[in-house]
């Protein structure tokens, strides 16, 4: 088992980078912790992957340095690592059968053959896959082949954490739900640490003891599930967690006070450097909608319902022409065009200065 | 039924007609009947052409030699072209030239290129018994021996075909999926093992194709033996299409060998099947 260490690590595929825009990861300081499950999360070519090339040595960093339990492992080969590695789509080795397949990591570093059936018998268990052993492994599912990709990493009893690269994308939703609790399981009874790389943010949250959310190869926020949603260190992060994303109100100073015409907020805010953006960002799971004459902090009126099974998104136009978002449960006797009073509580309501979260809150 | 947009497959179904379906039912026509070079004409006779066929031992020792010209080409062309293109696979130094170099064989016209063959093999005046002649190697019989002529026509075929199993092996390497590789890597794998585990079987379906192809084209070699050694010394490299070609057009008989080509056809049609079927339940273990 091992703690994983980035150090300043980046990378850049140009052999000269200029400027911060050639690296395809901008160097970041990062601690896996052993035995935990994370989640890289970004949109595509956010450098997640290059991130996990990295730590699996299929790509060399051109900076830092990266550290397997204090040991740095920059330059070691791929082979030497411990660690194994899952990939988009299910790699197997076709004419091989199941348990050849499970196999083959093992043999390949040499291990007696009676060590290796064991734990081929281990891991199948582990797997649920003990009755699909002596089947050819190409016969099987998407979803059963991505198990064996996964085998073949437990199998090794070297490998200390498994990278997971997309490895859900080409399975059903169905087999997904399974797949995830099934990787989760894994993570308790062995106690490996697991990065999974996703673009899908639900698929990161159930997943995951901690997320990273990158962007442009540059590190947005790194923290638990809990601490993204209600925490968002900056605009993008509250934008690309959470669905939909956070509503951003622009607000205005008057006599050196926050505020807006939208809504009616009692919370006193600190302006920051005259001239720069303010925006207050509140989530729509946080908006509560009430009747328009009851006590609320402004009023809206309503321009769409999204209904998602239980719950519904409600597009409400608050006085000044400003949209805000509220997703809530009490959308029976809503129609459009209908006027709302609007809630927040003053603790769900997050100061963003600049794009980022104001260190004041 | 017949709507006006059938009429539209009409200029296709007319093309069709003329090559391919009225040359073979006229064939079949023609395999019934005693065309030759004292009968001219459709007359009928039965199964007779055919009954001949069966019992024409010269025939069958043809098509026993194509076989084993086709096995053994085909297989040479595939191990090399595979090992060319795994050589300019992984970027090599001044690879896009050696790719161009290699396709020239197989751009040039065959009746030519036998002739430089032919020269070459030349016992006395041709360069490849003199190049042997330095090391010490006497004269070898290239073309008046038996195994020598059909060993030359074999080294023709292999170097004339190695280019097109190579072009068609190479398309394959390039567009594999690099994952499998990757996993290999991490699994430990050494290059041997990727071969045989990953690349080899990644390139099944490409082998079959590639192979299918080229047994087909190997089968009806005519042009090399025309040229090269006239099916010669005696009948040693005398292949089936070669032996049809001396019956019909050297002999004129017309109907005899139309016999000829459509039990040559049937027997084609039913091997090359099997042999596809063979190599994708051997390659892709699929069954059926």
């Amino acid at each position: 088992m091992a703690e994983i260490v980035l150090e300043n690590l980046g990378h850049s595929y140009l052999s000269d980078p200029k400027d911060e825009a050639d690296f395809a990861l901008k160097p970041v300081n990062l601690t896996w912790q052993d035995g935990k499950t994370y989640a890289l999360l970004g949109p595509s070519g956010c450098g997640k992957t290059t991130m996990l090339n990295i730590i699996s040595g299929i790509v060399a960093p051109s900076h830092g340095r990266l550290l397997f339990d204090r040991q740095d492992v920059t330059q070691t080969p791929t082979v030497e690592r411990n660690i194994a590695q899952v990939f988009q789509f299910p790699v197997i080795y076709s004419t091989k059968t199941v348990r050849q397949n499970l196999a083959f990591p093992l043999e390949c570093r040499g291990v007696a053959p009676v060590r290796i059936k064991a734990r081929v018998a281990e891991v199948a268990t582990l797997l649920d896959l003990d009755y699909a052993l002596d089947m050819p492994a190409r016969r099987l599912s998407a979803d059963q082949k991505q198990l064996i990709s996964l085998g073949r990493g437990l199998v090794r009893e070297d490998v200390s954490a498994i990278l997971l690269d997309e490895p859900l994308t080409v399975i059903d939703p169905q087999m997904k739900f399974m797949l995830r609790r099934k990787l989760r399981e894994i993570n308790r009874e062995t106690g490996m640490t697991m990065i999974l790389v996703t673009h899908d943010q639900s698929e990161a949250m159930s997943f995951a003891d901690e997320i990273v959310v990158m962007k442009d190869g540059l590190l947005q926020q790194s923290g638990t599930p809990g601490e993204l949603f209600s925490r968002p260190q900056n605009d993008f992060v509250g934008y690309f967690i959470g669905s939909p994303p956070m509503n951003m109100i622009t607000l205005e100073t008057r006599d050196g006070v926050l505020g807006t015409d939208a809504l009616d907020l009692t919370k006193n805010l600190t302006v920051g450097t005259a001239g720069s953006r303010h925006q207050l960002g509140i989530r729509p799971e946080h908006v509560s909608l009430v009747a328009a004459n009851a006590e609320n902090i402004g009023l809206g009126k309503i321009k769409k319902i999204e209904h998602l099974g239980v719950d519904g998104v409600v597009t409400l136009q608050l006085a000044t022409g400003v949209l805000i978002k509220a997703k809530t449960r009490k959308h029976v006797e809503m129609s459009v065009g209908q006027t709302l009073g609007v809630n927040v509580l003053t603790d769900d309501a997050l100061l963003y200065i600049e794009g980022s979260l104001a260190l004041a809150q | 039924m017949l709507s006006s947009k059938h009429f539209f497959l009409l200029p296709a179904f007319l093309t069709l007609v003329a090559i391919i379906l009225f040359p073979l039912l006229f064939t079949i026509r023609v395999s019934f009947s005693s065309w030759d070079v004292f009968q001219s004409g459709l007359d009928y006779i039965g199964g007779k052409n055919y009954g001949r066929v069966f019992a024409d031992e010269r025939f069958w020792k043809s098509l026993g030699r194509l076989s084993l010209l086709s096995l053994i080409s085909v297989s040479l062309q595939y191990t090399l072209g595979f090992a060319l293109a795994l050589a300019v696979w992984k970027q090599v130094r001044g690879g896009r030239f050696l790719r161009v170099l290699f396709l020239i064989p197989m751009m040039t016209t065959p009746v030519v290129m036998s002739v430089i063959w032919r020269t070459v093999f030349h016992e006395s005046l041709g360069p490849a018994n003199d190049i042997l002649g330095m090391f010490g190697v006497g004269a070898v019989p290239w073309l008046s021996s038996a195994t020598g002529a059909f060993i030359s026509v074999l080294i023709v075929e292999v170097w004339q075909w190695t280019p097109f199993m190579f072009l068609l092996l190479l398309a394959g390497l390039v567009s594999l999926p690099r994952e499998p590789y990757l996993a290999a890597a991490i699994d430990g794998a050494g290059t041997w093992r990727t071969f045989w585990q990953v690349t080899f079987p990644l390139m099944a379906p490409i082998t079959i194709g590639a192979l299918i192809i080229r047994l087909i084209e190997a089968s009806k070699i005519m042009d090399t033996v025309y040229v090269l050694t006239s099916g010669g010394p005696g009948t040693a490299t005398e292949t089936s299409s070669y032996y049809i070609y001396i019956r019909g057009l050297r002999d004129f008989q017309i109907g005899y060998s139309a016999a000829l080509s459509l039990v040559y056809l049937v027997i084609m049609i039913v091997s090359l099947t099997v042999i596809a079927k063979l190599l994708l339940r051997l390659l892709v273990g699929k069954v059926g």
